[in-house]
């Protein structure tokens, strides 16, 4: 038996040429028994024959088939680790999903352009130390109009075509549907001392027929500022630095004079044109200048008219259409689609 | 208010204006020149002129402007002289004011032996230069002067004014008689009222004052003779009968806005030069003339240190006085401690009437592109309305909800509004002077306006929807117009739509969802829902929101068929949510650590008629447990074959923790049996595994 490590490593060849051909759990269950089954396996043969093995080789002998034994249980071992991944891997493999299918997105709410461009306004002043302040919609003459410096039966009440209330009364007590919110300015003077600086967001209505450039519901943003030592300089500077923040570092901004019976002076307030830099185009009809803004220093009767000393403080307000801006912003034609909620376009404004 | 270049300039030595310098400039100072006709001399303006500006409504006015801006000379030749004979003119006519207020001054002429015929060519000319229609020289004449100095007049055929005692005809100024009745000139008869000024004769109303001239009075062909009527009213007075008669004319428009008291002997000559040299005519000689209130000139001061600190920046006296001069306020420098310049305001700037308007004087024309840009100092900001943070809260709540945001007109249909009143602030708010429908009156809730949206989108292919619109709904209440700040949903068509599942409608509890997302978070306690019938939602599918503490919030459910269908829908799911009902949450200032015990939970199903709420069967459980026990939750409802009609199944799971101990399974298994004998002594009620 001289030979039994030749012998040893043929079977172990014979083995290799087995384990090469199983793949599956069973493939390789079979060829555990074939090897190692009770009785009839390879190695479990070898063993049996270790009793007719002369005494002075059953050394050798049995190191040998130990070593066959060892060799072939670790390789079973291996394969049965392979077969199992295979197997789990064949398990998820049937889980596969196409992954370009549509995904299945939560509702995605958003909020309306006109809340979006506010709220950027907003933010603009608030770093500036604005406040908002609020009001009713429906405001009797008194505050909309008269406290306001504009006088009843005055001609400067014929360039705001006011709703009025069925029954709502007459006189300063008369109730219309605020054209502007300034209102909300006289109520803060009223209830307050300065130094006030507030922001005035809020729906306004003026009896303007429906068209691509008017609606007869529109927002407005009014701010205030009363103190003492506050000068029509310091105006310019306030407007000048939203203009920046809010249209971009290079902005200017440009007053020219106009009438408002509730600030002296009164002025138009235009931003320069950041769509062209000021060369002309479309939406600033060539002229390099977009008009976003009545401004002014509020007039010594309006400051009277809210308790506060003209003399001893003095104060600026300034109003813009939110709609207004947003169709600057956004390149729209037409006011009425901020009022349509077409689902089309509400998806669309935040995406293009 | 279109101006001819060629008749400013002749306020204006010198050689023309270059057309676009001199539209730049009077923009500059405030009057906008907003179009332009024709070229060099023939250039027509198209000029906005502000309501507190009548001074620039005419040539001279605008030309004054024009000169400061420009930096040129203004020189008004006047009228020139007036060749008068004959009887003096106030043996011809006579001239009572008996509301002095409304008309403090009444000035006329008579001319007589006039040819109708129209008006030279250079009048007619300039006049159809600005677009207005040449008609005859004596009415040519007086538009003239209008649009040349500002100062509406008026010609009556003297012939046809009935005379008073003393056999002269007579001009009375004086309210009409309610009830009077007036022909005006474009053929309308108009009865007066009491509080209208009129322009009468001996006997009857000849023209509305400040407004248009009567049928009756007015030239003809056949006149002869004729008295001009040059005269100064409140603004108040003639703006009171135009709009009472809804009339507007280029005279009212004047007057209405303040003409200078003090051209009304200007006007006159004027337009006496241009009839008789039109007309050929005797002048008669002398104006008769009442005024009833002299004017007196205005004077004012303006406080140079005061101009400065206003303004933020120095203007040189100097400038001042010479800008005020220009505009014609003879400014006088008080040197010494109080540095002030006097002025006196003159007679055409009404506009004028406190120190601020003279700083506004002075900016305009030193040029708004000249003030400095600087901050106002700082100061310890405030806190906004809490309503304001609120509603935008509202709004983000609602976004994140998957909710998207519409803005709609606040005015509705009386028709569209009605359904909803029930259940809005009050009685429908509508508007006296509406654009019509759908506008006339203000929404009882934003849902309304939402279904407006909702159809839109349904007609544009888009039925599966979830919007909101946070805004206010009106409703008149104890004699006042209450506004509620809503937070108003709709949802329509399926909620979730996926290839991977089958579709699902929005339902109620879609509904009741949106507002206990909203109000959770808001930070407020989970709301209770009430079954409460609304009319205008499907009946058994409609509550009331009750918030914590028993404040009711608004309501929720589906949309009643009827009311659904006029608007394309199919059970769309709406809700209002009323914000300030919404209790505030107080700051939490010691949060309470979540158990280091995991806690444990065990599920019971029963069998119960519907009828019974699972409000009931909740409350039921909570009485039962112990304090360990942490919350009950609906997991399956079932009704079908095994479950006898009219019954339903639940299954609920009561879940237990302790802060102190981990809960042994019999204890749980306890607290489970004594809730099922609890849930047994419900009506018809058994529990899965208990008998
Ligand atoms: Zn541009």
């Amino acid at each position: 038996m001289t030979e039994a490590p030749f012998v040893l490593d043929e079977q172990l060849a014979r083995f290799e040429l087995d384990a090469a051909r199983a793949r599956t759990s069973a493939e390789v269950q079979k060829l555990r028994v074939d090897w190692l089954g009770k009785g009839h396996g390879v190695v479990t043969a070898f063993l049996g024959l270790l009793r007719e093995v002369p005494k002075d080789e059953k050394g050798a002998y049995g190191a040998g088939v130990n070593k066959l034994k060892a060799r072939v249980e670790a390789r079973l071992k291996e394969l049965e680790g392979a077969a199992a991944a295979e197997a789990a891997r064949a398990a998820e493999s049937a889980r596969a999903v196409d992954v370009t299918l549509p995904p299945r997105v939560p509702a995605v709410g958003r909020l309306h352009p006109l809340t979006v461009v506010r709220r950027r306004i907003e933010a603009s002043f608030r770093s500036l130390g604005y406040e908002v302040a609020d009001g009713p919609e429906v405001e009797s003459d008194w505050y909309n109009f008269e406290s306001l410096n504009f006088p009843p039966d005055h001609p400067a009440r014929d360039a705001v075509d006011t709703f009025f209330v069925k029954g709502g009364g007459t006189g300063r007590d008369r109730l219309l549907l605020r054209t502007h919110t300034s209102p909300v300015q006289m109520r803060t003077m009223l209830s307050r001392k300065p130094p006030i600086r507030i922001l005035c967001p809020g729906r306004v209505f003026r009896k303007d027929d429906i068209d691509p450039r008017h609606l007869p519901v529109f927002n407005q943003i009014e701010g205030l500022a009363v103190d003492e030592g506050i000068t029509f300089a310091d105006l310019r500077g306030t407007l000048a630095a939203f203009a920046r923040t809010f249209f971009g570092d290079r902005a200017k901004v440009r007053f020219g004079p106009t009438f408002f019976p509730f600030v002296e002076p009164g002025v138009d307030v235009a931003v320069s044109c950041v769509l062209c830099e000021q060369k002309g185009c479309r939406v600033c009809s060539g002229s390099g200048w977009i008009e976003i803004m009545g401004a002014g220093m509020v007039h010594p009767k309006v400051l009277e008219n809210g308790g506060i000393d003209p003399e001893r403080y003095t104060g600026f307000a300034f109003g813009m259409g939110v709609d207004r801006i947003a169709l600057l912003l956004h390149g729209l034609p037409d006011l009425r689609l901020l009022l349509e909620n077409d689902l089309r376009f509400l998806d669309r404004v935040w995406s293009s | 208010m279109k101006m001819s270049l060629s008749w400013l300039a002749s306020y204006l030595p010198g050689p023309a204006p270059d057309p676009s310098a001199a539209a730049e400039r009077l923009t500059s100072v405030g009057f906008i020149v907003e179009g332009r006709e024709g070229e060099g001399a023939s250039t027509v303006y198209d000029v906005e002129v502000t309501a507190n500006r009548p001074d620039g409504m005419n040539h001279r006015g605008l030309a004054r402007e024009a000169a400061v801006a420009l930096g040129r000379e203004f020189r008004d030749p006047g009228p020139g002289p007036v060749s008068e004979s004959g009887r003096p003119a106030a043996e011809l006519a006579a001239i009572v004011i008996e509301e002095g207020e409304l008309c403090p001054r009444y000035s006329a002429r008579v001319i007589e032996g006039i040819r109708m015929g129209p008006a030279s060519a250079a009048v007619r000319a300039r006049l159809e230069s600005i677009g207005s229609n040449a008609i005859s020289a004596p009415v040519d004449a007086t538009n003239h002067v209008l649009w040349d100095i500002g100062q509406p007049m008026h010609a009556f055929d003297l012939d046809r004014l009935a005379k008073g005692k003393d056999g002269r005809p007579t001009i009375v100024v004086r309210l009409a008689r309610p009830g009077e009745k007036l022909v005006t000139l474009d053929g309308v008869e108009r009865t007066l009222a009491g509080d209208q000024l009129v322009i009468a004769d001996a006997e009857k109303p000849v023209a509305l004052a400040g407004v248009m001239g009567g049928l009756h009075s007015a030239i003809s062909d056949s006149t002869t003779r004729i008295l001009l009527e040059s005269a100064h009213f409140h603004p108040g007075a003639v703006r009171r009968t135009a709009k009472a008669t809804g009339m507007h004319t280029d005279a009212s428009h004047r007057f209405e806005r303040g003409t200078d008291p003090l051209t009304t002997l200007d006007g006159l000559d004027r337009a006496a030069r241009i009839i008789a040299a039109d007309c050929g005519g005797e002048v008669r000689p002398g104006v008769i003339d009442a005024v009833a209130r002299p004017f007196a000139a205005r004077t004012l001061g303006l406080r140079l240190a005061r101009l400065g600190s206003f303004l933020g920046m120095e203007v040189a006296p100097e400038r001042c006085l010479s800008i005020l001069a220009a505009l014609g306020f003879a400014p006088e420098r008080k040197g010494g401690a109080g540095d002030v310049i006097e002025v006196t305001v003159p007679s055409w700037r009404i506009d004028v009437a406190g120190e601020i308007d003279l700083v506004e004087e002075i900016i305009r024309c030193v040029g708004y592109d000249q003030l400095p840009e600087t901050l106002p100092p700082v100061f310890e900001p405030g806190e906004s309305a809490e309503s304001s943070i609120l509603e935008d809260r509202a709004r983000d709540q609602l976004a994140g909800l998957g909710l998207t945001e519409a803005h709609n007109y606040s005015f509705v249909s009386g028709a569209e509004n009605a359904p909803f009143v029930p259940a809005g602030p009050g009685e429908p708010v509508e508007i006296e002077n509406p654009l019509g429908e759908p506008f006339s009156t203000l929404r009882a809730t934003p849902v309304v306006g939402l279904l407006r949206s909702a159809q839109h989108n349904v007609r544009r292919s888009r039925a599966d929807l979830g919007l909101f619109e946070v805004a206010r709904s009106f409703g008149w209440k104890d004699g006042q117009v209450a506004e509620r700040r809503s937070a108003a949903f709709l949802l329509a068509g399926r909620r979730q739509s996926h290839w991977s599942d089958a579709a699902r409608e929005a339902d109620f509890f879609d509904g009741t969802g949106i507002v206990a997302g909203l109000f959770s978070g808001l930070g407020a306690p989970a709301p209770r829902f009430e079954a409460a019938p609304f009319p205008f939602l499907a009946e058994g599918r409609s509550a009331r929101i009750v918030a914590e503490g028993g404040a009711v919030a608004g309501w929720v459910g589906v949309l009643a068929s009827p009311l659904a269908e006029g608007w394309d829908l199919a059970d769309p799911v709406v809700g209002d949510v009323d914000l300030d009902a919404i209790p505030k949450p107080a700051p939490v200032t010691s949060v309470e650590i979540p158990s280091r015990f995991p806690g444990s939970s065990v599920d019971l199903t029963l069998t119960h008629r519907k009828e019974i709420p699972w409000r009931l069967v909740e409350e039921t459980v909570k009485r039962a447990g112990p304090a360990e026990l942490l919350a009950v939750d609906a997991n399956n409802r079932y009704s079908g074959p095994g479950v006898a009609p009219g019954f339903v199944k639940t299954n609920l799971s009561l879940r237990f923790g302790s802060p102190e101990r981990s809960l042994s399974r019999e204890e749980v298994n306890g607290w489970r049996d004594s809730a099922a004998r609890a849930l047994l002594a419900l009506p018809e009620t058994g529990v899965d595994g208990i008998d």
